[in-house]
């Protein structure tokens, strides 16, 4: 019982991982039709930015200091992925491949400059002692880290149902998903809420690049890739441009990796590629997506 | 004195040549309906006064020019919209819908006369509005373009689909605002355009054939000649 | 007319010296150095057509594109090691394999458009990288990949001497896949796939089922992939994981962009240009003078993703068309001019 409790909930840690890097995805292409390959490059950046704040703050940190970074860090790649839109994205209105071939260049380049200025092995992320301790649920030994992870992506969820269900900007933003012509038409600047959107996302992938870093024992360039490839992953099955679906898809996905890896080393990248395929047969707009004109 | 002026306008979608050259004018304070068959460009010309679509030629709304100018700018300076398929926000609660559209804060007024003409906005606020018959779809559709000041609205098809019941409301709403601001208005239904029609333009295959006075919608002859429909019902 | 009238002569001699070239006395290509490099671009210049097939033509956003070809490599790699059958049977299998591969895959995934469809290939390219990095039933040899036994293969394609014969195969491989790939676009077939590129609903409104059109493109460029992955398996000499990378099929993509997803030569010609790049980078950053250039600059330089990537977000903004768009540009100024 102990070991399942266990593997429950390390999966959901995994999944709350997940979900940091698939919500900014999901809103990005729901509003925007951007398929967003520099979402990894956020990831690293982020990463890499609360690497250098924490490492000012001593080889061990305490929990507010850390969550200092981690903010801050998130901060970074929100700014750097506005960056990135106002600079690329946004010359390339409409043009949607080609925004997606532009995002394609630019987790390169980023990638290259971070790994040629750094190097690509991993760098240990000073972390408070606190997470290496294990908390008892259940009679199971959980890593405290996981619970970092599970509360930051559950504030990440509340956060963007707040913003998208009590503030204009997140009316504009959910009238935009659904026809972000007539949004326009209205007489509001669409463009802004993309913006806005960006940043957000940016936000959630720095955030999550810190935590991924944490959880990969270290920073480097190399980790983002596969996280952005389960991102991906999520959002197909979560549904784009729902951010609950994307929840909901990295809770499952990160259960049943942790639960399949269990049995057999690997086994887990495997079986969630069988899930993908079985879900775009029965349901190709994913758990919670609309079908998109 | 004219609200909008549209000189030579020529619209391209793709590689079809939709509008030729498009001129008319629609007088301030009155409804101008734009006529013609299906398929000549009616819906077009809309769109491209909002600039949903690019050309060339002019544009003048009051004297400014608005040709090239985004959306969004267009419409902040006056210019509401009713989309032939309503485009309401289906995931959007009704008075979501409104109050994404509404551009200033104080204006109880215009919310007050939105609900006196359509009382059932005010019971159904919380609903969702894709849970709407086509009717009250349309209702929004409308309500949300009478938020704010307008210059001009243009109406595209209000009636399209409806119920005659509904068709009813909808005309009864239209004849309400018409007498307090400036309507473009594109219209199948002869009836309706001929309760609230000050003013007629006729398009055929993207361009203007005829532009005054709307006494000869009551001629059938006139009526199926350029309009291809037997005047008179309907 | 577009075409310049003598571009296909002018085609057809420089296929001639390329293929004289290592037997014409003493030239750059007569020595196995250069031969090698050679190739390798060859067979990327390939592999990316099979790519512009899919992208290019039909419009499929496929990221999973290196996962045919990597199956190539492995499965004749590992038929020959363990003595199943020759290497022509073995690659004729492998090809075999890759199709029914590209069948399976595509089917479930050609159920999505566009940006899904993008994505979910990617899934399927990293599913088959992780079973063949993992060692799966102990056959793919894990991370190392598994180094092909050369006493198996036809002996004139063993050691430096033979790299001739390596780099004819490689320049055989790549018109063979040319000429596939021409015959196929210039088909009735072909037609269809650039309407799919264009207009789905159209296609379908003429009764066609695109479904079966689009998963056609995927076989066959699949299927060409993996002659070219067992083209590789010569030139590399073993199987790795690394050419099932997803990696590999951005590079493709680039190649495409950058040689211009338009043209079938534009794409080949970025293969081979961008092969031939990469590899000599990798020569100039182990100059001498490279090591005094400052790290802030010289270590991102370094990294053939740096410049790749900046050139390629340069061509997306700015020259979509890429080589062979800009080179049609100018074609059809000077043509316009003469008629003037």
């Amino acid at each position: 019982m102990e070991t399942f409790i266990l593997i429950g909930i390390t999966g959901i840690g995994l999944g709350a991982l997940y979900f940091l890097v698939a919500s900014g995805l999901s809103l990005i292409y729901g509003l925007m039709g951007v398929l967003n390959f520099a979402h990894g490059s956020f990831l690293t950046v982020g990463a890499f930015v609360g690497f250098w704040v924490a490492s000012k703050m001593g080889f061990e940190t305490t929990i507010p200091e850390f969550l200092l970074a981690m903010i801050i860090g998130g901060l970074a790649a929100g700014l750097f992925a506005l960056l990135i839109e106002q600079l690329l994205i946004t010359r390339l209105y409409e043009r949607h491949i080609d925004q997606a071939l532009v995002t394609v260049g630019v987790s390169l380049v980023v990638g290259a400059v971070l790994g040629g200025w750094f190097g690509n092995d991993l760098r240990m992320f000073p972390t408070p002692m606190w997470f290496l301790t294990a908390i008892d649920i259940g009679g199971a030994q959980i890593p405290a880290d996981r619970v970092i992870y599970i509360s930051t992506a559950i504030l990440l969820l509340i956060g963007n149902w707040a913003l998208l269900k009590f503030t204009r900007i997140g009316l504009i933003i959910r009238a935009g998903v659904e026809n972000r012509h007539m949004v326009d038409a209205l007489g509001i600047n669409v463009r802004k809420a993309f913006s806005t959107v960006f940043f957000l996302g940016g936000f959630a992938a720095g955030v999550g690049g810190v935590l991924v870093s944490v959880y990969s024992n270290g920073v480097s360039p190399l980790i983002a890739g596969s996280y952005l490839i389960y991102g991906f992953i999520v959002v197909v099955i979560g549904g784009m441009g729902s951010v609950p679906g994307s929840f909901l898809a990295a809770m499952l996905i990160g259960i049943i990796k942790q639960f399949a890896n269990y049995y057999a080393t690997g086994l887990g990248d495997f079986v969630v590629v069988i899930l993908l395929a079985v879900v775009l047969l029965i349901r190709p707009q994913g758990l919670l997506g609309k079908v998109r004109a | 004195m004219s609200a909008l002026t549209v000189k030579n306008l020529h619209v391209k979608i793709g590689e079809s040549h939709i509008l030729h050259g498009v001129t008319f004018d629609v007088p301030a304070h009155k409804v101008t309906a734009l006529l013609g068959r299906n398929g000549v460009g009616k819906s077009t010309t809309l769109k491209s006064i909002m600039g949903l679509y690019q050309g060339t030629g002019s544009i003048e709304l009051d004297g400014l020019q608005i040709l090239g100018t985004p959306t969004y700018k267009i419409a902040q300076a006056g210019v509401a919209y009713v989309p032939e398929d309503r485009e309401i926000f289906s995931t959007l609660s009704v008075r979501e819908n409104l109050t994404l559209a509404s551009r200033n804060k104080n204006n109880g007024d215009a919310y007050k006369n939105i609900f006196e003409l359509f009382p059932e906005l005010d019971t159904r606020a919380a609903q969702l509005a894709g849970s709407l018959s086509g009717g009250q779809q349309q209702m929004v559709a409308i309500a949300r373009a009478l938020l704010n000041e307008n210059e001009i609205l243009l109406v595209d098809e209000p009636t399209k689909g409806l119920a005659p019941k509904l068709v009813t409301e909808v005309a009864n709403a239209l004849v309400k605002v018409a007498h307090k601001t400036t309507m473009l208005l594109v219209e199948q239904n002869l009836a309706l355009v001929k309760r609230i029609a000050e003013n007629v333009i006729v398009m055929d295959q993207g361009r203007v054939v005829f532009q005054g006075g709307p006494e000869n919608l009551n001629d059938p002859a006139w009526v199926h000649q350029m309009l291809g429909v037997s005047g008179g019902h309907k | 007319m577009l075409r310049w009238k003598y571009s296909r002569p002018l085609l057809g001699v420089v296929m001639a010296l390329l293929a004289l070239a290592p037997i014409l006395g003493d030239n750059p290509l007569s020595r196995p150095g250069l031969q090698q490099t050679m190739a390798v671009a060859f067979i990327w210049g390939g592999l990316a057509l099979t790519y512009d097939l899919l992208f290019g033509f039909t419009g499929l956003l496929s990221f999973g594109h290196a996962l045919y070809f990597a199956t190539g490599v492995y499965v004749t790699c590992i038929l020959i090691n363990h003595e199943v059958v020759s290497w022509w049977l073995a690659s004729l299998i492998a090809i075999a394999v890759s199709a029914l591969l590209a069948l399976l895959v595509g089917a479930a995934s050609l159920r999505t458009t566009g940006i899904t469809f993008a994505m979910v290939t990617l899934a399927f390219g990293e599913a088959g990288h992780v079973i063949l990095e993992r060692n799966f039933f102990n056959l793919t040899g894990g991370e190392n990949g598994i180094a092909l036994n050369a006493n198996l293969i036809p002996q004139f394609w063993i050691s430096v001497v033979n790299t001739k014969y390596i780099y004819w195969t490689a320049l055989a491989a790549m018109a063979l896949t040319y000429a596939v790939i021409w015959w196929v676009t210039e088909s009735s077939a072909g037609r269809v796939f650039a309407a799919l590129r264009d207009n789905e609903l159209r296609v379908q409104v003429l009764g066609l089922n695109t479904q079966r059109f689009k998963l056609l493109a995927f076989v066959i460029s699949a299927a060409l992939a993996a002659l070219l992955g067992d083209v590789m398996l010569l030139a590399a000499g073993s199987a790795a994981p690394r050419f099932a990378d997803a990696g590999v099929t951005i590079s493709l993509l680039l190649m495409v962009v950058l040689g211009g997803a338009v043209t079938r030569w534009g794409a080949v010609i970025g293969g081979i240009i961008y092969s031939v790049a990469t590899t000599r980078m990798q020569d100039l950053t182990q100059q001498e003078f490279f090591k005094t250039i400052p790290k802030l600059i010289g270590g991102p330089i370094a990294e053939p993703a740096f410049v790749l990537g900046l050139l390629f977000i340069f061509v997306v903004m700015f020259a979509p068309g890429g080589l062979s768009g800009a080179y049609y540009k100018l074609r059809l100024r000077a043509i316009t001019k003469k008629s003037q």
